[in-house]
């Protein structure tokens, strides 16, 4: 197949490739935080802390590259999808990034308090299992796979229920006097951390199968709001009745 | 609302059976002696919308276009197989007029084509062979087409100069006042832009949002972009090759709504040409 716009195409590839760079580092982080946590390795937080500026220009950087295709070279059809996908995605690492901060900051508060072992086994669950959705994120957007992309949202479940046996460790270990209130309040925060990084790997994953089906799972939502809509604009009796999702 | 999902080709397919287009052609293909030129186009063109044909050199679309207002009859050994229905009434009936079939539908070329003649005269001409010549009705005409073609302002002290002292932009634009001042139903374009610069092209474009009003518009540009800005639907044609000696044949792929088409097509072929992988 003759292609005739090598260049465009070369570029929108290269910020494809930073996309899954920044992300890979963002996958990186996720592992080094929550030893930050475990070990309460202070100069370990600072340097996760410091680093997330160099997150923010790469994020900054590839979101003006954005600008700068749709600007000059006017995509259409998947090309265009690509680029509006890559800008939500940005904000979803760079957020991610900054969520990861957040678990250094905590692990500065609870600094020389003593965590009891199923805390500790929950943490490191949950810190693999966010790890292992960005890394599937990552995957499915390299290999265009909106099947894979799709497997994430599953995946985000198994963290979740990691979020809500981790509150409940929480509670179980505040009872039995072994971390005080402050302690278990920021533990709770980390569980909350854990848990958005999960849903901004989930919105990557959703961002991939819109590049490449142009489907999104809010569109289910909308299409309930319009079937609940009457033409006069008043809102009918709730219906519960789900669109399918498209096949392809 | 519609969404990227919801305005699919299928659908538009499905909303033209239930309300039939000013134009439907069915089976549509059309022969120059033994070359067949563009085979099986089905569409159908609604009333008061902009439909842009696009797709690369030799596709049919400027052949499919001319249809529509039986200019290929003047092509000696071109052939028609398949209907063109306008207003339900099958433009290629052995007992229509086609005079009167371009009265109605007019067309504008890539040139700009005025007449050696005085501004006034060009707008004047089609009025006058329908038998209108008094003065004051046919003042009127004139004034109210150029208006109509956004150029009165700039012409209306020099009605009596030629046609042919008006800058490239200004002659299209004359070209439509000429085409509107017989009140035609529908404008033919045919790549009306390509010897344009910007701010020219970017004045009939925005006059065809204005005409579109009165009238129902179809056109045919090479420019995917114009497409993009101007339309409301788009028909994509492609060429289809066929044995080594003949040249290819023009196919239709894909016609939608022209948001659609530009994010998300649903088919493959649509989608290497929209974003230049396909030569």
């Amino acid at each position: 197949m003759d292609e005739l716009r090598k260049g465009f195409h070369n570029d929108l590839d290269g910020a494809r490739a930073e996309l899954v760079r920044l992300a890979a580092s963002v996958t990186e982080l996720i592992p080094r935080a929550t030893a930050v946590l475990l070990d309460g390795d202070l100069e370990g937080a600072d340097y996760i802390i410091q680093g997330d500026d160099e997150i923010d220009a790469r994020s900054l950087d590839l979101e003006e590259h954005c600008y700068r295709i749709l600007a000059l070279q006017a995509p259409v059809a998947s090309d265009l999808r690509q680029v509006v996908a890559l800008m939500k995605m940005i904000a979803d690492v760079e957020r991610s990034a900054d969520l990861v901060c957040n678990i250094c900051k905590a692990a500065r508060r609870i600094y020389g308090h003593d965590l009891d072992p199923k805390l500790r086994g929950i943490i490191s669950r949950m810190g693999e299992q966010a790890q292992q959705l960005y890394t599937a994120a990552i995957e499915s957007f390299v290999e265009n796979d909106a099947a894979k992309a799709a497997a994430i949202d599953d995946m985000d479940s198994y963290l979740d229920g990691l979020q809500k046996q981790f509150v409940q460790a929480i509670f179980e270990s505040h009872a039995a006097g072994r971390i005080d209130l402050q302690v278990a309040v920021q533990l709770a925060v980390v569980a909350r951390f854990y848990e958005r990084i999960g849903d901004h790997a989930v919105n990557v994953g959703e961002r991939v199968r819109f590049v490449i089906t142009g489907w999104l799972p809010e569109h289910q939502g909308a299409a309930r709001f319009r079937q609940r809509t009457d033409d006069t604009g008043e809102l009918q009796r709730l219906t519960t009745t789900t669109p399918g999702e498209p096949s392809s | 609302m519609t969404t990227l999902q919801d305005q699919g080709a299928d659908e538009s397919i499905a909303e033209a059976l239930a309300t039939p287009g000013l134009f439907t052609t069915v089976g549509l293909s059309v022969h120059y002696g033994a070359f067949r030129a563009v085979r099986d186009v089905n569409l159908s063109i609604r009333e008061h919308e902009i439909t842009a044909f696009i797709g690369p050199s030799g596709c049919g679309k400027t052949t499919v276009l001319r249809c529509f207002n039986r200019m290929n009859d003047l092509i000696v050994g071109a052939r028609v197989e398949g209907t063109v229905e306008y207003h339900g009434v099958n433009l290629y009936d052995p007992a229509i007029n086609p005079v009167e079939v371009r009265r109605r539908i007019g067309m504008v070329f890539q040139k700009a084509n005025p007449f050696p003649k005085s501004i006034y005269a060009n707008v004047a001409y089609g009025p006058r062979l329908t038998g209108l010549h008094n003065k004051a009705e046919l003042d009127e005409v004139v004034e109210r087409s150029l208006r109509g073609a956004a150029l009165w302002d700039e012409v209306k002290d020099r009605l009596k100069v030629s046609g042919l002292s008006l800058s490239g932009g200004q002659q299209q634009r004359l070209c439509i006042a000429r085409a509107i001042a017989v009140e035609p139903d529908v404008i033919l374009m045919d790549e009306p832009c390509s010897a344009l610069d910007p701010i020219a092209t970017a004045r009939i474009e925005e006059l065809m949002q204005e005409m579109k009003e009165r009238y129902t518009i179809v056109i045919v540009t090479h420019n995917m972009q114009q497409a993009a800005r101007v339309s409301d639907r788009v028909a994509f044609f492609t060429t289809e090759a066929n044995s080594d000696r003949e040249r290819p044949t023009g196919v239709m792929v894909e016609f939608g709504r022209t948001a659609k088409m530009y994010s998300n097509p649903s088919d493959p072929r649509t989608e290497r040409y929209v974003t230049g992988r396909f030569g």
